[in-house]
């Protein structure tokens, strides 16, 4: 466990995670892409908060925030779905073209 | 190293699995008994003969369920007991873990066990398990927080996450009379969590057994060894935060710890057995509009206690 | 900062753990099965944090996702037509750009793990993480922390408006159009329509429910 299999283990999590973001139909696998990205930053900070930060509780503190974020993430998003699928009956992103054009 | 640090906390963890398993059962049916209710055979021979039943039975399959997830359930929450059982300080060194933040630990327990519940219940593919799946779901969101505050209230006076500091800090005064809501809210917490009693809404008879409707042999033995484990878990949890843990004169700590986890289950179990369940919807009302603004109330109480 | 051999291989195992679940996430049919398989690749990442001497935020991470997970897994059930996975699916667009920009991420990312040089500077063994996490939350960085929460309860209150029924002009499910100018008439503030003749479905579709 060095900070270098750390962070290419994160940076794989992140990969994963964009792959997701960015192919699933469904609102909701793709909110789980956003989350898989989130995963593999806050394993990251925690890794340079380990071997290359020297422990400032700062390291930790960005952990907390981002964990906040996720649950921001969330909420706003599941509320966003359910608002759109009321208006649109869809919970597909092809369905929502409203400001395409 | 490999001794003391994994062979030895292991073992601890599962005899008191099993035995406290044992316990459980034979507590209940004692109380029946008790109450009136008329107990076929030896009381402390039952649970084995049941035990024994259900090993040799067919184990139940229904129509193309979660086959992975069903079968895994039972033994996720067995071992989330077992995670519950050790974080709980027997004296001040004897501990399987002694992490520092065991509280939040126990917590997390708490929180997967929702999840485990619900995979429970959804993988088996039938109707009824599906219900109590979500019944449970329903009530698992409703007290996980009633169980933070109470828990960061205990955490306070201690100023630390770690259950042997807890216990440590009652030295003076138990938190049970430091902090008066706490147990009662615990409890209704520990009840949820079992789905005991009257919280019995996952696993409940009028729904034909819930999420445990369509299980039957050795998985439908694991579940119900891992629900009275969780129980026992969860007696000790609630024994090391509102009743001093060890702390006791004459007798050796580790004793003092098994009479109050005893005296908690007796508690919980006799509940279990003289309130009626509630319904879900009013039970769901209950906790969030009663018992968590009392969570608050006993998280301010608690927080006015560390100040002065 | 020094560890046995025990901290490698289960550092090995859970990365493999967290990296094959995090995969199947979205490789599998069941859409309950894929937040759980999110859920388990969270916990994975957990315990390597507590492995990393970061005993709060590992454990918290337990607690955290496994809430957010069984509500993710509730409004999978809700939304997807395929909740269970009983019937094979696959729903994903543009695959060969989103696999491709996966794989650049992680090339780009590890190629940083690997050639940047960071500086060496390991936790001492002397510091409480704990202590030292809880002190800066409600220490020097009290004024982020709090901000936080403030902003999880502006969300809070955003989530409810956004998601709740009704409207100031009544339930959605009843159109949910501000009342007419005179009783019966057309909604307030609406502009007129001048396109009766084609968009007569619209029309209908507004007056009438």
């Amino acid at each position: 466990m060095t900070l270098t299999t750390l962070l290419l283990l994160a940076a794989a999590l992140i990969g994963i995670g964009i792959y997701g973001a960015l192919s699933q139909q469904s609102f909701v696998m793709l909110m789980m892409g956003l989350e898989m990205i989130l995963n593999g930053v806050m394993l990251a900070a925690v890794a340079f908060w380990a071997f290359s930060g020297a422990g400032v509780p700062e390291g930790q503190l960005l952990t907390i925030i981002v964990m906040a974020v996720m649950a921001i993430e969330m909420a706003m998003g599941f509320a966003l779905v359910v608002a759109v699928f009321r208006g649109k009956q869809a919970d597909m992103t092809e369905s929502l073209t409203g400001l395409k054009h | 190293m490999f001794l003391n640090e994994l062979f030895l906390p292991v073992l601890m963890v599962t005899f008191m699995l099993t035995v406290g398993a044992y316990v459980v059962a034979v507590l209940d049916r004692l109380i029946a008994g008790a109450l009136g209710t008329p107990q076929a055979g030896s009381v402390w021979l039952a649970p084995m003969a049941r035990g024994a039943w259900l090993m040799i039975q067919h184990a139940n399959a229904t129509e193309a369920p979660d086959w992975q997830a069903w079968r895994l359930a039972p033994a996720l929450y067995l071992a989330l007991a077992a995670i519950g059982l050790a974080v709980v300080p027997w004296s001040e060194s004897l501990v399987a873990t002694d992490l520092v933040t065991s509280v939040v630990l126990w917590g997390s327990v708490e929180a997967l066990a929702t999840v485990v519940i619900f995979l429970h219940g959804w993988s088996a593919n039938a109707l009824l398990a599906l219900i109590g799946g979500y019944r449970y779901v329903a009530l698992g969101l409703s007290y996980i927080l009633i169980s933070m505050f109470v828990l960061i209230g205990v955490a306070l006076p201690a100023e630390s996450l770690q259950f042997t500091q807890v216990v440590a800090s009652q030295e003076a005064l138990w938190n049970v009379i430091r902090q008066p809501l706490g147990l009662p809210l615990f409890l209704i917490v520990g009840l949820g969590m079992t789905f005991w009693g009257p919280l019995n809404l996952a696993d409940s008879t009028d729904l034909a057994g819930g999420t445990a409707s369509e299980i039957s042999g050795p998985p439908r033995l694991v579940w119900d060894v891992a629900r009275a484990a969780m129980l026992v878990a969860f007696s000790g949890v609630a024994a090391s935060a509102f009743l001093g843990g060890w702390l006791g004169p004459w007798l050796p700590g580790p004793l003092w710890m098994a009479i109050k986890m005893l005296a908690v289950l007796l508690v919980l179990l006799l509940l279990g057995r003289l309130l009626p369940r509630i319904a879900p919807e009013r039970c769901v009302t209950l906790m969030w509009v009663v018992l968590l603004p009392l969570s608050f109330l006993d998280l301010v109480w608690a927080g006015i206690g560390a100040l002065l | 900062m020094n560890h046995g051999t025990g901290v490698d291989i289960a550092f090995l195992l859970l990365a493999t753990l967290a990296v094959v679940t995090g995969w199947r996430v979205f490789r599998t049919d069941s859409m309950v099965r894929a937040s759980f398989f999110l859920l388990v690749s969270f916990i994975a990442v957990g315990v390597i944090m507590i492995l990393l001497a970061a005993e709060y935020l590992g454990v918290a991470m337990f607690f955290m996702m496994a809430v957010e997970m069984t509500v993710m897994a509730l409004f999978m059930v809700m939304f997807m037509m395929n909740p269970a996975g009983l019937n094979p699916m696959n729903m994903v667009h543009q695959e060969r750009i989103s696999i491709g920009a996966g794989v650049v991420g992680f090339l780009v990312l590890g190629a940083m793990a690997l050639f940047a040089a960071f500086p060496d500077q390991p936790v001492s063994a002397s510091l409480d993480p704990v202590k030292s996490l809880g002190n800066e939350m409600l220490g020097d960085s009290m004024l982020i922390f709090e901000s936080a929460g403030l902003v999880l309860l502006t969300t809070m209150i955003g989530v409810v408006v956004l998601s709740s029924h009704r409207g100031r002009y009544g339930a959605a499910a009843e159109g949910s159009l501000p009342p007419g100018l005179e009783p019966g008439g057309d909604p307030a503030g609406k502009p007129e329509e001048d396109e009766e003749g084609e968009d007569g479905g619209h029309q209908h579709h507004h007056h009438h429910h």
